[in-house]
């Protein structure tokens, strides 16, 4: 009786497990920050991501990020990395710009699997960090294969 | 009042009855119909209408490649027979599915039938990649031109076919096509519009798919969302419903390669 | 034999020396995430470009690291100062030996 209630618990236990994985959790995505930042403090402005705030695909998502910033020798943007905080592998895209880059201004396309918070760090040449976001809500397209 | 008063006076009520009228007159025969790109977001607009950032921008470079490929024991190519593309192949995407030789043959099967008979090539499976490659270089030639659909007593048999598929109740979900794409266009399901299903973009490249695509798979996979038996490639009734697609959309302006979400 | 596919770029010919020229370099690449399953409920194997490189006269001006969260036929606009006359070289990485290398000159005046 035992053995047969241990056994039926443990399928039903496996059975719920989601069979694949949509979400990072919250660890992951702060531990994917973390691994950029390290232990520095993060400011918040400077850095404007561009996601549109109503996506039909998660597949392919345009967006863009820009950077204030004068891209001078002594004052540039090393890299702006992408993390999602919402997909289950957070980190998406990361950019690596020189001062003679002219702009920190990058675009390119994201997936991105569910409503989320995107981040957007920017890493500067002072060794800093500067951190923007975007929310958007992404929604499925009608009628598929599945 | 005199005679010619009252004659006078009856002509210039007419002529403003006219002219009250005219606006109302252009109104009605203003085209309501409209493409499925007025209804996405600005960015997937632009990713279509820029044509170094629309993924079918490959399909287009293969298909271009394809069409000068020689095969067969007299090294022919599509170009052997059909020339410049750019030139030979203007409005013909914009005619298919036709009957030919009593047969309704799609884009796809003319492809084949070409490739078989004249390259000594195998035929190609409909979502392959070469077929997908020739048939959105194809099209992509009928960019800007009018759908057209001759209206021969045979063709029309075959476009009401189509219509009758169109308004017919189907799948789980009991649902025609009627009822979404001419009743309800314009309202949301979910998070997305839903458009008037006009194939005015095909072959796509569809977001949900991540690849180029054809209208019958995207037909396929409209019969999924009712939930019913999906009609088969190349099958007459895919064909004959897309027949009708391109009755109710004919004059509209053919834009592929169309991305949709 | 490496595997490769078509890679396009998208940038202005000439340039006044100083001039910030906008990039847009786009891959034909599936980016195969490792989350999809086929048919028979398998996982399909992950297969995607992990790495992007602008090279300008030899000395490198850009770079990207690519995940599977970054979306098929993948797409970029950067930017970088006219400097000088030269080669632009625009190569990818990835799984599976992926090699695709282009390139294109630009006038600075």
């Amino acid at each position: 009786m035992n053995t047969r209630r241990r056994f039926i618990g443990m399928s039903l236990s496996v059975g719920l497990l989601p069979l694949t994985r949509t979400h990072a959790s919250e660890e992951e995505a702060q531990l994917a920050v973390e691994k950029i930042v390290g232990k520095a403090f993060v400011k918040s402005n400077r850095v404007k991501l561009d996601i549109p705030p109503l996506v039909e695909n998660g597949n392919l998502v345009p967006m863009t990020v820009a950077v204030d910033s004068p891209m001078t020798a002594n004052d540039f943007v090393k890299a702006i990395h992408i993390v999602a905080e919402g997909n289950p592998l957070p980190n998406i895209i990361s950019f690596y710009l020189r001062a003679r880059s002219g702009r920190a201004t990058v675009q390119s396309r994201i997936r991105l699997s569910n409503s989320q918070r995107v981040l957007a760090i920017a890493e500067m040449s002072d060794g800093s960090f500067h951190q923007g976001f975007a929310n958007t809500l992404v929604t499925l397209s009608a009628c598929t294969e599945v | 009042m005199s005679l010619a008063i009252r004659s006078t006076l009856r002509l210039w009520l007419l002529g403003l009855a006219v002219l009250l009228s005219w606006p109302a007159c252009a109104q009605q025969a203003k085209d309501s119909r409209q493409s499925s790109y007025e209804l996405m977001t600005p960015e997937i607009q632009a990713m279509q209408a820029n044509p170094d950032s629309n993924p079918a921008a490959f399909w287009l470079l293969d298909g271009q490649a394809l069409w000068s490929e020689q095969h067969g024991s007299e090294r022919k190519s599509c170009a052997s027979c059909h020339g410049d593309a750019a030139k030979t192949m203007k409005g013909v995407a914009a005619s298919f599915p036709k009957l030919q030789r009593g047969r309704l043959t799609s884009l796809e099967e003319q492809v084949n039938q070409c490739r078989t008979t004249h390259l000594e090539l195998p035929s190609v499976s409909h979502e392959s990649k070469t077929s997908l490659a020739l048939t959105t270089y194809i099209a992509a030639q009928s960019k800007g031109m009018p759908i057209q659909v001759e209206a021969t007593p045979a063709a029309m048999t075959q476009v009401e076919t189509g219509r009758l598929m169109f308004e017919q109740r189907m799948g789980q979900l009991n649902l025609s096509c009627a009822q979404c794409h001419d009743q309800r266009a314009g309202l949301k399901l979910g998070g997305s519009s839903i458009p008037q299903a006009h194939p005015t973009g095909y072959p796509i490249y569809r977001l949900e798919w991540q690849s180029m695509g054809s209208l019958e798979r995207r037909l396929r996979n409209c019969m999924i969302g009712v939930r019913a038996e999906p009609f088969a490639f190349d099958s007459t009734e895919i064909k004959q419903l897309e027949a009708f697609l391109m009755w109710r959309a004919r004059g509209m302006l053919i834009e592929t390669p169309g991305v949709r979400p | 034999m490496s595997k490769t596919s078509r890679s396009l770029v998208t940038m202005p010919s000439q340039a006044k020396q100083g001039d910030i020229i906008d990039i847009k370099v786009i891959v034909q690449h599936d980016m195969e995430s490792g989350f999809r399953r086929d048919e028979q409920g398998s996982i399909i194997p992950r297969d995607i470009l992990r790495g992007f490189l602008c090279t300008y006269n030899g000395t490198e001006v850009f770079r990207a690291d690519l995940h599977p969260g970054t979306g098929a036929n993948p797409m970029i606009v950067f930017s970088t100062v006219a400097t000088e006359t030269g080669t632009f070289e625009f190569t990818w990485t990835g799984d599976n030996d992926y090699l695709a290398k282009t390139t294109s000159q630009l006038t600075v005046t």
